[in-house]
């Protein structure tokens, strides 16, 4: 907002340590462009939602950000008091969170849930804040909404659940939304539809999003980039094409070839190789050892 | 389905209470001592205990006794006290609304204070204010209700003596209420007078019974309100611009409060309980104090009447939070 050229979001060299000095992300730069969809992908523990929950300024208790810089639309957030960045991120970002059964609150009405942000945070009136919940309402296929803005989150199934959230989550027109694994806890059938819902939103909002997976396939469907990680290192940073075309690095190859097809009960299962596996520690390792030069010379 | 509720809860009641009645009219008579002994002078004739106990009606077998006093409860007719020579349920019910005053002050004390130190305790956790906060409230949960009452005694009776000590209500004031609900009735009649006395004579012993529960309620509420604010719609919260206090008061509060409410029910009926020995500490006028009176001088009918009617108040208690439940929580609603 306060530079219009600026990107949605720049990470530079981030880092993310436990109380006991371990890093969760060890020098992790990427960048998203506005209307970019850019996939976050690696194994558990690869650090990916990590990266979401520094953006968001939602790390758990104890988990800090050691070194590096968050730039949100040109504002640097590690410049600004926790009470100003807190109305920064919740002016220009959003998350679509992973299980939607759990991101409802059990003894409040579903209304309420989406419009309180509206009113309270963004200062909009009732009755926009309202409007603005039917609309989106609509466009992820809820009926009778009505209805729906009246229910407790119980009472609805998990794939309404999740379009509701999607629909939360769009309806201050963020420019960053963070969707972190939002599939993951659907079944297949709902899967499908939930992406695409994503994806139809963002194009005709031109959101940035930053999407967390583990699933090639979907990053396959839904981003233009993709970073790979690998115990909180970028491994690999390029467009999608190429990463599926044409994929530097082994991990990368070795994932992607991981990924299920169609023909999966044919081929047997590749899993990454226990000696790639092994190097990418040795890698990590080395890169610890520098960093530790690096914060005591 | 509702109507089945109330008739399977209504039929529980009537059994527990059988129950009680049973138990507390065996125990009194099978305890040692007895009232005909306590009535008569020193030097009284065989014929003349005879004649006492035919009079109550001690010579009768138990179960007969039993039979002629529950014949009687039935009809609403609880026997007369036999030192104090007036039916028992008018002395039972007139004093029960002191004891209700003053279990529901230390219950809204407790809950304030305990909610209170709680949402402090989750607002700062994981900080040197949690664990002070955790200190305080486990001195205070090991300090027994009676003995805060000896504490404030000294405290604001003695050393600053800004609180009375002793009775419910200043006995200067004319008070011609209707019922016995000093407080409750002075505030709807606009009599302050009679209010802040009675509010004066009731801060020391519900502050007494409110603080152990208090402390429980702090750490309990605190650490479920911890729990529910690991949850992701708290999360969520947090990343849509609410500030932690707004987060813990509007998302995580009533979800928090939903397994402390079990807890505060069954302590609440302790509460009740314990108003025996404090009623009897600051000298009020309640039914715990009549109690006491009751079992020292062998007054059978009496104190059967009041265990009864205690017993009728912690089933009532435990309606209330199961109702509060339903009410706290939509899930239990039209299920």
């Amino acid at each position: 907002m306060n530079n219009l050229h600026a990107k949605t979001l720049d990470i530079i060299n981030l880092n993310v340590t436990l109380p006991n000095g371990h890093r969760l992300l060890r020098d992790v730069s990427l960048s998203l462009e506005p209307g970019e969809v850019r996939a976050l992908v690696g194994e558990s523990g690869a650090g990916k939602s990590m990266i979401g929950k520094a953006v968001l300024g939602i790390l758990p208790t104890g988990i800090s950000i050691s070194q590096g810089e968050i730039l949100l639309e040109g504002t640097h957030l590690n410049a600004l008091t926790p009470a100003t960045r807190r109305k920064t991120i919740a002016q220009t970002s959003a998350l679509i969170p992973q299980d939607p059964l759990t991101a409802l609150n059990p003894v409040r009405k579903i209304g309420p849930q989406i419009t309180d942000p509206l009113t309270r945070i963004h200062g909009w009136t009732k009755a926009r804040a309202l409007a603005r919940t039917r609309e989106l309402l609509d466009r992820v296929h809820i009926r009778n909404p009505d209805r729906v803005l009246n229910s407790y989150p119980h009472e609805l199934s998990g794939g309404m659940r999740q379009r509701i959230l999607i629909a939360a989550a769009f309806a201050p027109s963020p420019r960053l939304i963070v969707a972190d694994e939002p599939t993951t806890a659907l079944d297949v059938t709902v899967q499908k539809e939930i992406l695409r819902l994503i994806r139809e939103l963002q194009q005709e909002t031109g959101t940035g999003v930053l999407f967390v997976t583990h699933d090639m396939g979907v990053v396959a469907k839904i981003s233009q980039k993709v970073t790979v990680l690998f115990g909180g290192r970028v491994v690999e940073d390029a467009p999608t094409r190429d990463i599926f075309e044409n994929p530097e690095h082994a991990y990368t190859r070795a994932l992607i070839a991981a990924t299920p097809t169609p023909n999966a009960s044919i081929e047997p299962f590749r899993p990454v190789p226990p000696a790639l596996i092994a190097e990418l520690h040795r890698e990590i390792q080395a890169d610890d050892d520098r960093f530790s030069k690096r914060a005591q010379p | 389905m509702l109507l089945k509720t109330v008739f399977v809860r209504l039929l529980t009641t009537a059994i527990t209470l059988f129950g009680v009645a049973v138990v507390v009219f065996t125990l009194v008579r099978v305890a040692p001592g007895n009232p005909i002994s306590m009535m008569l002078p020193p030097g009284a004739t065989e014929e003349d205990i005879a004649a006492l106990t035919a009079l109550y009606g001690f010579d009768k077998s138990l179960p007969h006794q039993f039979m002629i006093w529950i014949g009687g409860v039935i009809q609403g007719d609880f026997g007369t006290s036999i030192t104090l020579r007036q039916p028992v349920d008018e002395l039972v019910l007139g004093r029960l609304p002191a004891t209700l005053e003053l279990s529901l002050m230390a219950l809204l004390i407790a809950l304030a204070l305990g909610g209170l130190v709680a949402v402090i305790g989750a607002r700062k956790r994981s900080t040197g204010t949690e664990v002070g906060l955790d200190l305080t409230t486990g001195a205070v949960l090991s300090i027994p209700d009676f003995l805060w009452g000896l504490i404030f005694v000294l405290l604001f009776g003695v050393l600053w003596p800004v609180l009375s000590i002793s009775g419910r209500v200043d006995p200067r004031l004319d008070i011609d209420f209707t019922t016995n609900f000093y407080f409750f009735e002075g505030l709807l009649r606009g009599r302050w007078d009679v209010v802040s006395s009675t509010f004066s004579h009731m801060l020391m012993p519900a502050m007494s019974l409110a603080l152990p529960l208090a402390a429980m309620i702090a750490q309990l509420l605190k650490q479920n309100l911890k729990e529910v604010l690991n949850q992701d719609y708290t999360t969520l919260a947090r990343v849509r611009g609410f500030s932690e206090t707004s987060v813990i008061l509007r998302e995580a509060l009533q979800n928090a409060a939903l397994p402390t409410l079990a807890l505060v029910g069954v302590q609440f009926t302790f509460l009740i309980g314990g108003t025996v020995i404090v009623e009897r500490l600051f000298a009020y006028e309640g039914l715990g104090n009549m109690a006491i009176d009751a079992v020292i001088n062998r007054d059978l009918p009496l104190i059967q009447g009041i265990v009864l009617l205690f017993a009728a108040l912690f089933t009532v208690i435990n309606l209330l939070v199961d109702l509060s439940y339903t009410f706290l929580n939509p899930r239990l609603r039209n299920g």
